[in-house]
């Protein structure tokens, strides 16, 4: 006697085939295999990478003949001795660090009571408008960002023409050191909010009421309950501001008048402007090897805060 | 494919067009002057693509060469802005994998096209009928044969407000040290076109380039005290406009361009002379047969009297080819140079000497600019 239909439903037996479809493709016996199998991505991911670092460390021992524009056979490390002891290379790195560390301390001071704000506010008008201004300039471009700063400073901006109503000529605003790091701020600003914004929210508000209870005012609340507790964040966030803006080309370029140059335009000048590739992949692995050991030492010094996603297992 | 062949089908497909325009293109297909080339005319590509300058610089490309090529011949022309400094690499990626390059000609500076040519990544441009009309201007300097062909020459000139200076318009380089110029100047941002005549102004020889540059560096230094802003062609233009600027280093089309967008602009060149210097057309090694073929024949096309005289009328810049009438309001004007007189005032160094010292001079001149 054939068993009712209703009583082996087709969806059941459309998960039969795709289980026997999967069992030919990945039997029973590769399953101690599947963690690897996932890795797949990331070891592809990782091995690229370090297939393109190779590449550039071969390209950064070569130096240019300008008798044919072909980069050398020989191996050499006048490249690297080039970077280390002329002063325009000390200067433009120098450039970079300081500017990266000064704006990750201006962004992260401006992101933190953004981000507090926008977690514990019990107004979910405000918070949605807070959302929305942090989300809008995510869909404006970079580039387009540091045209819009130069027509709201340039010397007919916005900002001059407001000041000349009151008697103050054209103040140069533009094309400076300050212009660079102003605009690095607002680019970064969004991105350490959102990093900062899942570990507030994680920080239990119950804490800091019952530090008010027991009479911590909001000022010594937030040095011991809210600050320590943030600080996988606010590393997180320092670390994703640092490593950006010290590789940062579009801003500098813009909004630095030519005289202010980071790390990325001297070598996107040495790849495209003297073609001497050698000159640029030396360079671009300084600069991966800089950024590589500020990380590390933020590592050390703070953990890695959210970038580590650590958790107890369980 | 016969020449007669060739202009029957052009006719052909034209046969709802006027007789004029059927005249016109066979007038035009005279002007190529390869009609014995065309006796063993290859198969036409779809299209030809032509990297390029943006703005008014393809605009009057577009309209002197491109446009007549097309009507003569059928094959569009596409127009590929990138960077000449950014294709320069994929090109050269392109010819040592053996890949058939991105593009069929480069329209570039003769100093970057010679780049490409030392490499060997260039055709031989030798045989085109029409380089026998043309000047001493349109063959590369220190280079064999025509890897590059030269297409115009132009001026770096000295653009200034006239309104910034109420005494007269500036006679020197030096006058851009005036301190009431501070942080009101502009140049390359990697010095072109300042290099030579800072190497007058600091009191040097040209004789002594590359050997001793020194009167440059010095007079460069002095004007880095002058806090200049450093940027590309379409930035001149812009600081210009938005009053950030009351003087620059540039390329006297850029400055005649923003004059004629309204902008209160003149230019002159200096007594220490001006640079001068030259953008030609080459093609790059890997293209199949026909498509090498015709992308000869658009430089060809580019070198007849017609496609040049269109062609720099709107660049305001002296061509290759004599009998090309300046456009009127360049007429006597140093930028425009037509006579043995007007080239005596103006700074010509060998591509090749610029190429293999290009280096070091921009590694010195943004050592003292971004110091």
């Amino acid at each position: 006697m054939r068993a009712p239909r209703a009583a082996y439903p087709l969806t059941w037996r459309v998960m039969d085939v795709l289980e026997r479809l999967a069992a030919i493709v990945w039997p029973s016996s590769f399953q101690r295999g599947l963690p690897y199998l996932m890795l797949m991505p990331a070891l592809v991911l990782v091995g690229l990478l370090v297939l393109g670092l190779v590449q550039i460390g071969d390209t950064s021992l070569r130096t240019l003949d300008t008798n044919t524009f072909l980069m050398s056979e020989s191996y050499t490390l006048a490249n690297y001795q080039r970077v280390l002891t002329e002063s325009f290379f000390a200067t433009v790195a120098g450039r970079s660090l300081v500017g990266s560390v000064i704006v990750t301390v201006i962004t992260l001071l401006l992101a933190f009571p953004y981000a507090y704000l926008m977690v514990r506010t019990p107004s979910s008008a405000l918070r949605k408008f807070l959302l929305v201004a942090l989300f809008l300039p995510f869909f404006i471009g970079q580039v387009v960002r540091a045209y819009g700063w130069l027509i709201i400073l340039g010397n007919q901006g916005m900002v001059n023409e407001a000041l000349g109503l009151v008697g103050v000529p054209p103040i140069r605003l533009l094309y400076n050191y300050p212009a660079v790091l102003f605009g690095l701020v607002q680019y970064m600003l969004p991105f350490a909010v959102l990093m900062l914004a899942p570990a507030l929210t994680a920080i239990p508000g119950e804490l800091e009421s019952a530090a008010a209870s027991l009479g911590a005012g909001w000022t010594r609340t937030f040095r011991h309950i809210v600050l320590p507790l943030s600080r996988p964040g606010l590393v997180g966030a320092g670390l994703v501001v640092l490593t950006l803006s010290l590789t940062d080309f579009a801003i500098p370029a813009i909004l630095g008048g030519g005289t202010q140059d980071f790390i990325a335009n001297a070598i996107y000048d040495q790849f495209f402007r003297t073609s001497d590739q050698g000159m640029g992949a030396t360079l671009s692995l300084m600069l991966v090897a800089v950024g590589s050991m500020l990380v590390g030492v933020v590592f050390m010094l703070f953990g890695a805060g959210t970038l580590a996603m650590t958790g107890d297992r369980k | 494919m016969s020449h007669e062949k060739f202009l029957s089908a052009q006719i052909g497909r034209r046969t709802l067009l006027a007789s004029m325009a059927a005249a016109g293109a066979s007038a035009g297909l005279s002007t190529l002057g390869v009609s014995r080339a065309f006796a063993q005319e290859p198969e036409k590509p779809a299209e030809i693509i032509i990297r390029a300058w943006g703005g008014s610089w393809v605009d009057a490309l577009k309209a002197g060469v491109s446009d007549s090529f097309t009507k003569n011949t059928g094959i569009a022309v596409r127009h590929d802005l990138t960077e000449d400094n950014e294709i320069q690499p994929k090109v050269w990626a392109a010819v040592a994998q053996k890949r058939v390059p991105p593009i069929h000609i480069n329209w570039d500076t003769t100093t970057n096209a010679t780049k490409s040519a030392l490499r060997g990544v260039t055709e031989d441009l030798s045989d085109l009928p029409n380089l026998k009309n043309a000047t001493d201007l349109a063959k590369p300097v220190g280079l064999d044969g025509y890897p590059i062909v030269n297409t115009y020459g132009y001026v770096y000139v000295l653009a200034y407000r006239p309104s910034a200076f109420p005494n007269g318009a500036p006679k020197s380089w030096k006058d851009l040290l005036d301190p009431k110029l501070k942080g009101r100047i502009a140049l390359y941002n990697d010095g072109i076109g300042f290099h030579f005549p800072a190497q007058v102004a600091g009191g040097g020889k040209l004789e002594d380039i590359p050997g001793n540059m020194q009167p440059a560096w010095d007079f460069i230094s002095k004007i880095k005290e002058q806090q200049p802003l450093l940027g590309e062609d379409p930035d001149f233009t812009t600081w210009f406009q938005k009053g950030e600027i009351d003087a620059a280093c540039t390329i006297s089309t850029n400055a005649r361009e923003a004059k004629k967008n309204g902008i209160e602009i003149a230019w002159v060149v200096p007594e220490e002379g001006a640079k001068f210097d030259t953008d030609g057309l080459w093609i790059p090694k890997g293209l199949p047969e026909n498509e090498l073929y015709w992308a000869k024949q658009y430089i060809n096309h580019a070198l007849t009297k017609e496609a040049q005289q269109i062609w720099l009328d709107g660049l305001g810049l002296p061509g290759v080819i004599p009998g090309i009438t300046p456009p009127a309001d360049l007429v006597g004007d140093p930028s425009y140079p037509t006579t043995e007189e007007d080239f005596k005032q103006l700074i010509r160094i060998s591509a090749k000497v610029q190429v293999e010292n290009e280096s070091q001079w921009f590694a010195k001149f943004k050592e003292i600019m971004q110091g």
